[in-house]
This record gives C-alpha cells, sequence and structure tokens, in this order.
C-alpha cells in the first residue's frame, strides 16, 4: 500500500514537473497573463481612478464582483462557526468559582447553587484560566489602541500603501482577540458583545452590497462607481476612488468582526463562558 | 558620522550574535528565554538606532519622520518583547517545566 502511494506521488509529482515546464519563463513579457489585461490596468488606472496603488483599483474596483463575494465567503464562515459551535442552552452543569476580593477567598458553587449579584465585591474567576501577570496585561492594554490605530491607517491608506480592508480588519479583529488573551474571555465579550459581533459581521457586508446598489441607476452598472459621483459632489474619477474607499471600510468591518467572532465561539466552544 | 555609526551598528550585531549563540548553547528552555528576551531588544535597539542616525545625516521633514518611526518600533519591541518574554516563562512554570540544576548539585 505504501509503495503504490509512494509511486503515485512520485508520478503525479513526475506530471507536474514536466507540465510547469511549459510555463513561461519568469517575468516574461510576452506571456499570456502579461498580456491580456495588464497593460491596460498598469496605464490606465491612474487616469481612471486616481488610485495610486494599482492592486488596490483591481481589487475594489475592476474586479468588485470578486472582492464583494470574498467577503460573503468570510461572513459564511462566521455564520457556519455560529451555526456548529455555539451552544445556545443555558449550560450551569459545571460548578462556578468566585472570589470575595477583600478577603481573597475563593468559593466554588455548586451545580444550581444560588450566584452572587455582579458587584465589586465578588469577582467570578475561571476554573481552567488562570489569568495572566499583571505585567502581560498592562502591556496589552498599552499596545491595542496603538494597534487599532495602525488598523485604521492601512483601512484608510489602501489606496496609496500596501493595505486595504482585509489586512486592517485583521490587524483590528487581532487587537481585539489580544485583549480576550490577556484578560479574560468574559471581560472581552462585556466590550464586545456577541449580537455586536455578529451585527458588524452583517453591516460590513451590507455597506458592501449596498454601496453596489447605491450605484445601480440608469446607465451604470452594479458596484460602478462612478455613478455615485452626483451623491458625492465629485466627479466620476474621484467618485470611483472614494467608492473603493467605502467598500474598504465595509469589508474591514466585517472582517473584524468575523475575526472576533470565531475567535470567541473557538475559545470557549461556544458557551461563551470562560475561554482558553 | 560613519565611524560612528558603523560602531553602534556592530555593537547590535554583537548583541544579535550573543543572542543566537545563547539560545543555541544555553541548557534549558528558561536559560535560553534570557537571550532570547534580553539580547535581541538589546541588539534591535542599536541597530535601528544606527539605522535612524544614517537617516538622519541630511536632515529635513521626511527623513526625520523616518527616523521617528525607526525609534517608534524600537520603543514598541522594548514594550513587547520583554513582556512575550514574561509569558513564554509564565506559559513554561503552568506547565510545569523544571528548571535546570547542575548536575553535581541534584540532590
Amino acid at each position: 500500500m505504501k509503495s503504490a502511494a509512494l509511486a503515485i506521488v512520485i508520478l503525479l509529482g513526475g506530471l507536474l514537473t514536466y507540465v510547469s515546464l511549459d510555463f513561461p519563463s519568469w517575468g516574461d513579457p510576452a506571456a499570456p497573463a502579461s498580456r491580456h489585461v495588464s497593460p491596460r490596468y498598469i496605464e490606465k488606472t491612474l487616469t481612471e481612478t486616481s488610485v495610486p496603488n494599482i492592486v488596490t483599483a483591481v481589487l475594489a474596483d475592476y474586479r468588485g464582483y470578486d472582492t464583494m463575494f470574498e467577503t460573503i465567503v468570510i461572513f459564511a464562515a462566521a455564520v457556519a462557526c455560529l451555526i456548529l459551535l455555539r451552544v445556545f442552552r443555558r449550560m450551569q452543569a459545571r460548578q462556578v468559582m468566585y472570589r470575595h476580593t477583600p478577603s481573597g477567598i475563593t468559593l466554588i458553587f455548586a451545580e444550581g447553587a444560588v450566584l452572587p449579584p455582579e458587584s465589586n465585591v465578588f469577582e467570578r474567576i475561571d476554573l481552567d484560566w488562570v489569568p495572566q501577570s499583571v505585567v502581560i496585561k498592562t502591556a496589552c492594554r498599552l499596545i491595542v489602541p496603538f494597534s487599532q490605530i495602525f488598523a485604521l491607517y492601512v483601512i484608510a491608506h489602501g489606496h496609496h500603501s500596501p493595505g486595504g480592508g482585509f489586512q486592517g480588519g485583521v490587524i483590528l479583529g487581532a487587537s481585539v482577540i489580544l485583549f480576550a488573551l490577556s484578560h479574560t474571555l468574559r471581560n472581552t465579550i462585556a466590550r464586545f458583545s456577541e449580537k455586536l459581533a455578529v451585527g458588524l459581521c452583517v453591516l460590513g457586508v451590507f455597506i458592501y452590497a449596498g454601496t453596489g446598489l447605491v450605484c445601480l441607476r440608469p446607465g451604470s452598472n452594479y458596484l460602478d462607481y462612478s455613478a455615485l459621483a452626483p451623491l458625492l459632489r465629485l466627479d466620476p474619477v474621484a467618485a470611483r476612488s472614494m467608492g473603493i474607499l467605502i467598500v474598504e471600510i465595509g469589508v474591514g468591518i466585517a472582517v473584524m468582526a468575523v475575526m472576533i467572532h470565531l475567535y470567541i465561539n473557538i475559545a470557549s466552544a461556544g458557551r461563551h463562558d470562560e475561554g482558553v | 558620522m560613519n565611524e560612528l555609526i558603523t560602531i553602534i551598528w556592530l555593537g547590535g550585531l554583537l548583541f544579535f550574535t550573543g543572542g543566537s549563540i545563547g539560545i543555541l548553547r544555553f541548557p534549558d528552555f528558561y536559560a535560553r528565554l534570557h537571550p532570547a528576551g534580553k539580547l535581541d531588544t538589546a541588539g534591535q535597539f542599536l541597530a535601528l538606532s544606527a539605522v535612524a542616525l544614517y537617516v538622519l545625516q541630511d536632515l529635513s521633514l521626511h527623513t526625520f519622520l523616518t527616523a521617528a518611526k525607526l525609534i517608534l518600533i524600537v520603543i514598541f519591541v522594548y514594550i513587547t518583547g520583554p513582556t512575550a518574554t514574561h509569558a513564554i516563562v509564565d506559559a513554561g512554570v503552568r506547565a510545569v517545566i523544571e528548571p535546570w540544576v547542575q548536575p553535581e548539585r541534584r540532590t
């Protein structure tokens, strides 16, 4: 069996290597990929969309459909995670621990016991998760706002430098995940609730698709941002640039919310009570 | 000026080299984190300040901004690098990794 698998692997590898000989050489200007639409993008992007970063223009303007459905795929990932992992029943099966802060005594509440009300006197502590030391908490608190500002910069500056909605959204999500790792999951959910996460997923996709719908007026196609010119009081070329920005903001919101949502669901196995 | 920059840069490289040798040669988990956390932080401080000084040689707003960004990187790595090492040591303690003791003193 093993030798058969090895033979198949060698055969396939040899076949792939043989086929790769037919590829055009690296950076060949006569290659089909370089002759088809690339020269047009390189020559016309700046005059048509006033976006210096050609990659962003291709991503969000010329191939806007592709990116919209990518955003929808990410949204579908969030929905799948919600359906597969989320436990909707109120689970009180496990025991719960509280710390009485003034005396430092840890109280263990058995199954079905009456829990103390939310106050500063009793602090709920996790069964499995030991909180990080104060050094890590402080450093993460210091880093999180800077990384969020950097993420906003990456989203807003996608026209001029590498970046855009996906990257900025991931950095925004990572900053909240960093907070969740250094503090507790309940702390994070208190600041970024499940409703907010799911709502922002939907809002991000809605901004993208809605921008396309607003463009849909006589004489212009879906996601043709130049139709936004009368609404934004800009000329059509600048309107395409602004349309890309609006769409990138939508992508950023969706990606951020999906990242946080996936993290919370996976870390707590869908129970949303305590994390890794 | 260029000599000074070269000396600072070589100092940074010295710290990086020491850190790499330390990571390879120290006996156990906790001891290896010591060069990983300290020498890399010191090395990147010296190396990036050398780059910042090199950029600042012809002073203008543009080069000043570049140097300021480099210094910001230094500051952030100063905050995050040792914190990451601290977190890794914490994780090691939680995973009950025993520290290394000299063989003849082991009882």
